[in-house]
């Protein structure tokens, strides 16, 4: 055939790079609604859920068994399944009902009926819900503090940058999971000196996970992941019982955690059991809420590409992020891993998640170029800030990040390659140089940064561990080289841990350790007028709207 | 009285003290994987979606897989739809070729590999797993129809790993190659530096809908309770 | 020979201090009263500002005398940056007073591993995972909690998980 000359072009459009697949129910390759999905039911005898979603009692799996023995407020059990699935979507965009008289419904579904109400829900409708069903008042970001080769100084330099921009917490995983235990210490240094009061994580394997925190290399845990079949659960590692245990685990050293799900996981893993990605993923929220988890990471995450090759594939995921609201966790939208070659689907990404606003929009934010994201990418990089910036600034809605000005910029890098230096130093750890630092300082990729010897740090990264190298003794290096601030910074996430105040539903540190959380400032939205505005919050609103690209009309010259 | 040497003390206290307090991880791999070798084939299960595997000359069954006791070899396991149902690697890579690359990674270092087929798990860290309790040297390489492959030594929990090459897309032959090598200089007790993996953020739009459907085929093909095969390849 | 006794035991000491991952917290948090008896709300949060006075670290010592001076000459060592098990329940309260039972549970349940050592609790956790124990092994895990910590709510979820991993097939041996 003859080509058309605008089909060729057509074709040849970034978009078209994208792969998109037909539905495939058998095998779960289907968004929100397969013909095997379950019809919501439930029966309670004596206060034991003996059916749910169809299914008896003795025929639960173990996701199921869990589920209805610890995720559902049976008080309200049987009154919510019997309400049409539309009159509690309904509930969740009327103004006239509150953030509380909602949960007192959604609290109480099963998981097939969690599905149907969201299916209920358009696009649009969906940010309402968001809006008012949002934990926390006032929204906040996360990012990803990686790069390719674990280059520990250009970390504390990243997350450094990362905190001033204003991310709430920040996330650190591994090019080689041996070395775990620097990239969660540099991430601990960089991010304190960066801002005191920035969370930071470091996403391992569970166990290790667990010992970073433990030692206090390491303020919260997310990566701690659920799935929403038995056969995918226990590919993963673990039992509901397992997770459940793990949970209380982090509680009982102070440390914050979320769990992690997200639709297409199972897909991924080969056992959908021939359900929908939605149905699937209210089993997971359910989970989650079953173990007394205070929040859960979701919105398919590293999968993003099962769901989004299907149709209703980004309804479905702001549908999961909605859905894990309405049942009173904080919620941690992903908007975060790369999936498309098309700016303008890439940005359509994280709209639902940022005009609805949420605890963290993104979970996250790559606070690195894409090629030294070790998170294998992410939907927003570094070069994407003053995208960002300007659509805060045109829509007057936070994205929990502001500008900086270049030469803070380069002075909060130098400090927390210096910093790291000392710590360096002070524990006995390879050498970081001056020229090291100063690099750190100037860099953008780990390309820009001076080698060092690989194996030698990753043997004293295991050493580290081996030696009982706990937070207090960071303190005392940074003490004796005469960084006091950013050791005074450390002490209080380990005191903050004391305290416990930030295990509480969407917890995070304003720069002065005031806990901001779902218990001291919840979410007041209920209609036009109410809830958090940044354009009505005066300090914040300025860091968005006057930034250096924007000319000043009175004293403008060519 | 004689002198007393501190420091002697002080390590002979230190001894004891590690004696008492030995770690015993519990092992269950080990244990599962005899269970499964005695219970095999009686309780086998396979997928209705199943289909039948090709007779492919380079690749023969030998039967049951055995454990090995030399120290200088490597198990290879393979996923279940390995070069009998699906040909090959999402890079494009023939089965037979990242075999042998693989192959002639670990002989180049002087060492053997041995190949095994498994059967009952399609998860990369659990093919590993398997094959790192029949390996004489404990290091083992887990190879998925797909492509992702994954360094694995026995001592360690299934879901961690001595390197773990997710991005099946971006694994070439030398990558292969490369991987053989680092498994056989673990097992000779060196910390080699891990194999460099393009990062391609654009790997997931170009192919993981594509690794989905190849991965729920090659799940298709598991059977649950099958002990692994002893496969002898011709490269 | 009782110099080779003191030195021994002078060295014990000092290992045991020296290996903070493993020692077994022996600390006061059960017997001061700070948290029994009275129930906390939602008007108690932050615990920080509004309760700094009560909360204590697990050697009973006050937050205020936990400072860089008191880490640069060693008076603070990691086990005093642990959370006890009286502030777990305290922050339950306020949990289950803004009508988060689950977390509430998790509070509670996290409030009994306090005092088991890192190590153990980490062998616990794994002992969870699927294909991992017996049903002995998860019944003696939980005779353990109750006898040796006085963990009744952890002592009774390794008695559920046994109970189900059993009847749904994730015993060590089922795989």
């Amino acid at each position: 055939m003859k080509r058309q000359k605008r089909f060729e072009k057509l074709e040849k459009r970034p978009i078209n790079k994208d792969v998109i697949v037909k539905e495939w129910p058998e095998e779960g390759f289907v968004a929100m609604k397969s013909p095997n999905d379950p019809e919501p039911s439930i029966k309670v005898d004596n206060g034991i859920i003996t059916e749910m979603d169809g299914k008896k009692r003795e025929d639960f799996d173990l996701i199921d068994m869990y589920i209805a023995n610890y995720g559902i407020n049976i008080d309200n059990a049987e009154k919510v399944m019997a309400t049409d699935s539309t009159k509690i979507a309904k509930m969740l965009i009327d103004p006239n009902i509150s953030h509380q008289d909602v949960l007192a419904y959604t609290t109480a579904m099963t998981p097939a009926k969690g599905q149907d109400v969201i299916n209920q829900l358009d696009f649009g409708e969906m940010i309402m819900g968001a809006k008012k069903m949002r934990e926390r008042r006032k929204p906040a970001n996360q990012c990803h503090v990686t790069n390719y080769i674990d280059n520990p100084v250009e970390l504390a330099a990243d997350a450094a940058e990362a905190a001033l921009r204003g991310f709430a917490e920040e996330e650190t995983t591994t090019a080689v999971s041996r070395d775990a235990p620097f990239n969660a210490l540099s991430v601990l240094v960089g991010s304190q000196t960066g801002r005191p009061g920035v969370l930071h994580q470091c996403s391992v394997d569970e166990s290790t996970e667990l010992q970073l925190g433990m030692r206090g290399l390491t303020s919260y845990a997310e990566t701690i992941s659920v799935y929403g079949t038995d056969r995918s659960f226990t590919d993963g590692d673990d039992t509901p019982w397992s997770k459940g245990f793990l949970a209380s685990c982090y509680a009982s050293r102070g440390i914050k955690m979320r769990f992690t799900s997200g639709s297409g996981s199972e897909v991924l893993m080969g056992y959908p059991e021939g359900k929908s990605m939605l149905y699937l993923e209210a089993r997971c929220i359910l989970l989650s809420k079953a173990s007394g988890v205070q929040g859960l990471q979701n919105g398919s995450l590293s999968c993003i590409s099962i769901p989004t090759a299907v149709p209703n594939g980004l309804r479905e995921v702001l549908g999961e992020n909605l859905l894990a609201m309405m049942y009173d966790l904080e919620s941690a939208t992903g908007s975060d891993q790369s999936f498309s070659h098309s700016s303008m689907r890439r940005t359509w990404r994280f709209m639902g998640q940022f005009i609805g606003g949420t605890d963290f929009i993104c979970s996250g934010f790559g606070a690195e170029p894409n090629p030294d994201n070790t998170f294998a990418g992410s939907n927003e990089d570094v070069y994407d800030y003053d995208d960002i910036h300007f659509l805060s600034r045109d829509y007057g809605q936070s994205f929990g990040i502001h500008s900086i000005k270049e030469e803070d910029a380069i002075n909060v890098r130098r400090k927390a390659a210096e910093a790291l230096q000392v710590v360096f130093k002070g524990l006995g750890l390879p050498t970081i140089t001056d020229e090291e630092v100063e690099a750190a300082a100037y860099a953008d990729v780990h390309e820009d940064m001076p080698k060092r010897d690989k194996v030698a740090d990753m043997k004293a990264a295991q050493n580290m561990m081996d030696r009982g190298i706990t937070a207090v003794d960071v303190i005392k290096a940074l003490i004796d080289g005469d960084f006091k601030d950013v050791a005074d910074a450390i002490l209080n996430l380990q005191k903050q841990k004391v305290v416990g105040d930030y295990l509480q539903t969407s917890a995070i540190f304003d720069e002065d350790w005031n806990v901001q959380s779902a218990v001291n400032e919840s979410n007041d939205y209920q209609g036009p007028g109410t809830g958090y505005r940044i354009y009505n919050d005066p300090d914040e609103w300025k860091k968005v709207t006057d930034i250096p690209q924007v000319i000043d009309p009175e004293h403008f010259d060519m | 009285m004689a002198d007393i040497d501190e420091k002697l003390v002080r390590q002979i206290v230190r001894e004891v003290l590690a004696q008492t307090h030995i770690d015993k991880p519990i092992n269950f791999q080990k244990a599962s994987t005899q269970a499964n070798n005695i219970s095999s084939s009686e309780n086998a299960s396979g997928n209705v979606h199943a289909v039948p595997e090709n007779n492919v000359d380079w690749f023969q069954p030998l039967g049951q897989a055995k454990p090995g006791y030399s120290k200088d070899e490597i198990v290879i396991a393979v996923a279940p739809a390995f070069a009998t149902v699906l040909t090959k690697t999402e890079s494009g890579i023939s089965h037979q070729e990242a075999l042998r690359q693989v192959v002639a990674g670990i002989e180049e270092e002087g060492l053997k590999a041995r190949i095994i087929k498994v059967y009952d798990t399609s998860d990369v860290s659990f093919l590993a797993v398997e094959a790192d309790h029949l390996s004489g040297s404990g290091i083992s390489i887990g190879i998925q129809s797909k492509g992702t492959v994954i360094i694995h030594q026995k001592d360690q929990e299934a879901l961690n790993n001595l390197e773990l090459f997710p991005e099946a897309p971006v694994i070439d032959a030398e990558m292969f190659r490369a991987i053989g090598k680092n498994a056989a200089r673990y097992a000779k007790g060196d910390s080699p530096e891990p194999v460099s993996q393009p990062n391609d953020q654009m790997a997931r739009p170009n192919f993981q809908a594509i690794s989905a459907i190849l991965h729920i085929r090659e799940t298709h093909q598991v059977i649950s309770g099958k002990s692994a095969e002893e496969i002898k390849v011709t490269l | 020979m009782s110099d080779i006794n003191e030195l021994v035991s002078n060295i014990l000491k000092q290992v045991d201090n020296s290996d903070t991952a493993s020692t077994q917290y022996t600390g006061t948090a059960n017997d001061s009263s700070s948290a029994a008896g009275k129930q906390y709300g939602v008007e108690d949060y932050p615990l920080y500002q509004k309760h700094r006075d009560i909360i204590k670290t697990p050697s009973g010592k006050s937050l205020n005398d936990v400072t860089l001076d008191d880490i640069a000459n060693n008076r603070v060592d990691r086990k005093d940056l642990r959370i006890t098990a009286d502030a777990l329940k305290m922050q339950g309260d306020v949990a289950g007073a803004a009508g988060r039972k689950t977390l509430q549970m998790n509070f509670d349940r996290a409030a009994e591993l306090t005092k088991i050592p890192d190590d153990r609790l980490l062998e616990m956790y794994n002992a969870l995972r699927p294909y991992r124990s017996t049903k002995d092994e998860l019944l003696q895990i939980a005779e353990e909690l109750k006898s040796k910590y006085n963990a009744n709510i952890c002592a009774a979820w390794f008695e559920e998980a046994a109970k189900y991993y059993s009847s749904r097939k994730k015993l060590k041996g089922d795989r």
